[in-house]
């Protein structure tokens, strides 16, 4: 079980005068094994969100609770998958992944075969012994999310995970990750700017609006996809052909550039 | 690569015969100010079987790198950690680094009469003088080398539970080791100019004290010998030193192959 709640949460940096607010109430809560995808312009604290949970950051005022308790700091109950992937350089990838299990205290045997299926589910057979610089982008960040599943952790942070990929291999990813989540379920929270992610991957896409940040909108996707049969394509550029998907893109998409336009003004 | 080699080489090569050509047959250069080929071997003959300066070559030679091995290891033995210590905690910076500042712009060589005057003219005034002088890149170098670590790569260590000791011993040192490698590298510099210098004042064997029982004698071949010895030692232990930075970091080799 892992519920993640956000109770009238505000986020101010810096402080006197010289500091700003970054999210004003926000309330919100994200049930068991949920996949909750956050947009929003960029700057819009969405990210902050994600790190609040992962207990990087603390709310100024309001609760971050998962599981009824209070974020007090980062936990391997709360695995965290990074933009720029965070893997130590000096570790090979089973080393990368096998940190967290030796962190908890896994016995060398239950943990190698632990790094070894995680390995198969992220397809990287035959890499175990690479250093992450001799991998590409995209191999670097299946690495990363190898070392946040193998955790099983209750909750899997995400922030901007395909980001940095290029457009081929970010779209193979989106496909794993469905997969994967399908298989194994977790209380995911994405964040994203990239708006077709968004509606192809989560249960719920909650648009929030420009600084200070507050939930604008949540949009039930789950109901859609369960409604249009989403699931029976494969193939992420299917789904996208949808109708349903098209609608609800355009409608995240409009929401969004409201929020751009009145940004640039 | 092999083309370097060859072009350094030539260059050498060059040097040297021009040196034996205008101290000897075309006679440009006065012997009594610059030694002849023959000079110097003569010199090192006479240090390596006879003996100069209270000692055999092969003494002063032990004695310099024996200094220069227990200086180093004590400067970087204290400068590292105080350098990674200084780097993690900003409550440790602000205390000791004052201090530091103070220290710091100090030459390392206006040591060396406190130390005579504490220590004498014995090992210990000159292990002093090297760690004081040593100490100073290792300490900034790896300060630099923690506060260049990306803070995202100390979150994931953080997400992942790393206990405190095994953070220090996994994420932190390996992270900060290409700088703690560079500073590592100054501090075994700044130990042989400093002993050198300090066997110059004042000492009873060492390649400064060839040179400078050398320079009482006017004897340019021996001061050559000598300044042969030190760059001769100072290459093969930075070379040393090099050696151990490649095994160490593995990762790094295989980025940049």
């Amino acid at each position: 079980m892992a519920v993640i709640t956000f109770e009238g949460v505000r986020k101010s940096f810096g402080h006197n005068g010289g500091g700003f607010l970054a999210l004003e109430k926000i309330d919100l809560t994200i049930a068991d094994k949920e996949f909750v995808a956050i947009v929003g312009p960029s700057g819009c604290g969405k990210t902050t969100c994600m790190r609040m949970v992962a207990g990087f950051e603390f709310p100024t005022a309001g609760t971050v609770n998962v599981d009824g308790h209070r974020v007090t700091g980062p936990g391997p109950n709360r695995a965290v998958v990074f933009q720029q992937f965070a893997l130590f350089p000096w570790k090979t990838v089973s080393e990368n992944i096998a940190l967290g299990l030796r962190n908890k205290g896994v016995e060398k045997l239950e943990r190698e075969k632990r790094v070894h299926q995680a390995v198969e589910l992220m397809g990287l057979e035959g890499y175990e012994g690479a250093f992450p610089h001799q991998l590409s982008g995209g191999m670097q960040q299946r690495v990363a999310i190898a070392r946040a599943y193998v955790l099983e952790p209750d909750v899997l942070l995400m922030d901007e995970p395909f980001g940095a990929l290029d457009a081929q291999t970010r779209t193979t990813m989106q496909e794993e990750l469905v997969r994967i989540a399908r298989r194994n379920p977790r209380t995911v929270l994405f964040i994203t700017h990239a708006v077709e992610e968004a509606v192809y991957l989560a249960d719920r896409v909650v648009i929030m609006t420009r600084r200070p940040g507050r939930i604008k909108e949540v949009i039930d996707i789950r109901s859609v996809r369960t409604a249009e049969k989403w699931d029976k394509y494969e193939r992420i550029e299917d789904v996208m052909d949808l109708e349903s998907f098209v609608h609800w893109r355009t409608h995240i998409w409009r929401s969004l550039r409201e929020e751009k336009s009145g940004q640039d003004r | 690569m092999k083309r370097r080699y060859a072009i350094g080489f030539l260059t050498i090569a060059t040097l040297a015969i021009f040196w034996f050509l205008a101290t000897g047959p075309l006679a440009l250069i006065s012997p009594g100010r610059f030694p002849s080929p023959p000079d110097v071997w003569a010199s090192l003959k006479q240090v390596s079987t006879k003996g100069y300066a209270n000692g055999l070559l092969y003494q002063h030679v032990l004695h310099s790198l024996k200094l220069v091995a227990l200086g180093f290891v004590v400067a970087i033995g204290t400068g590292v950690p105080l350098g990674l210590l200084m780097g993690w905690s900003r409550r440790a910076e602000a205390i000791i680094n004052p201090v530091f500042s103070i220290i710091r712009p100090i030459p390392p060589l206006a040591w060396i009469p406190l130390a005579i005057l504490w220590l004498g003219l014995g090992d210990a005034a000159k292990v002093m003088v090297i760690w004081f002088a040593a100490f100073v890149p290792s300490v900034i170098n790896s300060f630099t080398g923690v506060r260049r670590i990306e803070p995202y790569v100390i979150e994931a260590a953080r997400m992942l539970g790393t206990p405190r000791w095994r953070f220090v011993r996994e994420v932190l040192i390996p992270a900060a080791a290409p700088l703690i490698f560079t500073g590592m590298r100054l501090s075994l510099q700044a130990s042989w100019t400093t002993l050198v210098a300090a066997e110059l004042v004042g000492a009873l064997y060492g390649l400064g004290r060839i040179l400078n029982v050398a320079q009482q004698d006017i004897y340019p071949g021996m001061i050559f010998v000598g300044m042969a010895c030190v760059a001769i030692l100072g290459w093969a232990t930075t070379r040393l030193l090099a050696e151990v930075e490649t095994r160490s970091l593995p990762w790094i080799q295989m980025a940049r192959a």
